[in-house]
């Protein structure tokens, strides 16, 4: 074999080379060729530059696309009329959770993001300029996302005149507790178009619940209309159910929450402050009332029980008064 | 790997959850993996409006079929299949009816969406950026000339960053052919491109 044909074989090597994708022998014999062929060396070197040039061509899908796709779909999912097999109901899945079976994702939420991707429905809240002070970054200005035709006339000539109302995203990063950012937050968690966004961004608060605006925030989202917000934001109180106006939200989802699951949590944290740090004594009067009222309403067996366990852990009645 | 094996687990929860009609346990499944789909499609289709027909096909055919799961498999192999199959039928589709998708009309007239992502490499050297739009036109040029199948696998190794092993997986072959795939898709645009090299 001669080195010109040489080379040329080891240079259609490169590209998997460069992949990593060669077999140990292959592998070996591009390496001891390069060990003694400059200009193949150089080569290679020119081909890893261009097949990293490729990466400047690959396109990144707008963020305003995703938060369509994943709203549409929701739509969609919420259309399905047959559920998959196999479907248990919500009790078997509370046993499974109750009996650690399982670690479902409502209990579980996945982590904290550190990124916060807002769609335009959360953006428009703000007026520009807003952002690009004080320590957040702001990036992709402009990128239109939405648009809404006002207006139309007819012009001269056949044209056509339009008046369009545009929409532009825009990608704001930042600490939590910058102030900017809350008030983006809490806007978030209350979107009413997105519940997956409410859930994302009230898993993000659940990290700073240690702030009252941020509590008042959580206790809003557990009136949310979609339980899986309601038990996230629950999540993030389970720290905090001693504080007053944690306890009373707490009682209210005792009384008017129609998921089982949050009832049940319910019970448990105000139970759990009670036995940490509060004795006998501290119970709160109101709480008793509303276990009391629920204990003769409650259509579940397993919730009327643990309402009965924690009444009777503090000698309280079980009956309504 | 502790990370890992947390993820796998928590996974597998939301998958199981899923499948017993947790559909908040599904839409957590579908965040962890619908950028990447999206993405993938958008490459491969250079069309928003053809990807989202992906990913929403996509995802409703894996929240029809969950159930039929059975872990023999990565959950993201199992949905690569589907996905990758979709836009395989779209680009088989698009060969025939011959079609240009990335290019839509402006106010200012056509416009190729891939000629506005920035060239970072280029800087503000003129002559780097005329020679680095030069060669972004043709690598453009070249890969829509390659088959569906080597174009696949060129994107699922290259942009995706997937081994070849589990690539063959995705595309329900042996990783010897997928390698072959790759070899001639590389090949080709070794050749496209020889004046750069």
């Amino acid at each position: 074999m001669s080195v010109e044909t040489n080379c040329a074989a080891v240079k259609d090597l490169f590209a998997l080379y460069l992949y990593g994708e060669l077999s140990f022998d292959e592998e070996e014999r591009v390496e001891s060729h390069l060990d003694k062929c400059v200009e193949c060396s150089r080569a290679l070197e020119r081909q890893r530059e261009v097949q990293m040039a490729l990466d400047n061509i690959a396109i990144e899908p707008a963020p305003s696309l995703l938060h369509s796709c994943r709203e549409d779909l929701h739509y969609r999912l919420g259309e399905e009329q047959v559920a998959p097999v196999g479907r248990r109901g919500w009790w078997e899945q509370l046993v499974d959770v109750l009996a650690g079976r399982t670690n479902s994702g409502w209990l579980r939420p996945v982590g904290a993001l550190t990124l916060v991707s807002l769609g335009f429905g959360v953006a428009r809240i703000l007026p520009p300029g807003t952002f690009g002070s004080g320590g957040n970054t702001l990036m992709g200005v402009g990128e239109p996302a939405a648009s809404r035709v006002r207006y139309v006339e007819p012009a001269s000539n056949g044209r056509v005149q339009l008046v369009v109302d545009e929409t532009s995203q825009r990608i704001i990063s930042g600490p939590v507790d910058s102030p900017n950012i809350r008030v983006l937050l809490f806007s978030a968690a209350k979107d009413p178009s997105d519940p997956g966004l409410r859930a994302d961004t009230v898993e993000i608060l659940n990290s700073n619940a240690q702030f009252s605006e941020v509590r008042d925030a959580l206790i809003g989202a557990l009136k949310d209309s979609n339980a899986g917000v309601r038990l996230k934001a629950m999540a993030g109180l389970r720290s905090f159910a001693q504080q007053p106006e944690v306890r009373s939200a707490l009682t209210q989802v005792l009384l008017a929450d129609a998921n089982p699951e949050m009832r049940t949590q319910a019970i448990d944290l105000l139970t759990r402050s009670l036995n940490q740090d509060n004795p006998v004594m501290g119970f709160d009067r109101t709480v008793i009332g509303a276990m009391q009222e629920l204990l003769q309403k409650e259509s579940n067996a397993y919730i009327r029980q643990r309402c009965k366990m924690a009444l009777e852990s503090v000698k309280a009645s079980t009956e309504a008064y | 790997m502790a990370q890992k094996l947390g993820g796998q687990l928590e996974e597998t929860a939301l998958i199981r959850a899923a499948q017993g009609g947790d559909r908040d346990a599904f839409e957590q499944l579908v965040r962890a993996y619908d950028q990447s789909v999206l993405r993938l499609a958008m490459n491969l289709l250079r069309s928003p409006e053809d990807a989202q027909d992906v990913y929403q096909e996509a995802f409703l055919r894996v929240y029809r079929n969950l159930d039929k799961f059975r872990f023999d498999c990565s959950f993201h192999t199992w949905l690569y299949r589907i996905v990758t199959n979709l836009c395989l039928d779209h680009m088989r589709k698009r060969k025939v009816r011959k079609e240009e998708p990335t290019i839509v009309a402006t106010a200012e007239g056509p416009l190729d969406r891939m000629d506005s992502v920035q060239d970072e490499r280029a800087g503000g050297d003129p002559q780097r950026f005329l020679f680095s739009g030069e060669l972004r036109k043709r690598m453009k040029e070249v890969l829509a000339e390659l088959t569906p199948r080597e174009r696949m696998v060129f994107e699922l190794r290259h942009y995706q960053g997937l081994r070849l092993r589990r690539i063959g997986e995705i595309l329900g072959t042996t990783e010897e052919a997928a390698k072959n795939c790759l070899f001639r898709a590389t090949q080709k645009m070794r050749a496209a491109l020889g004046d750069f090299i």
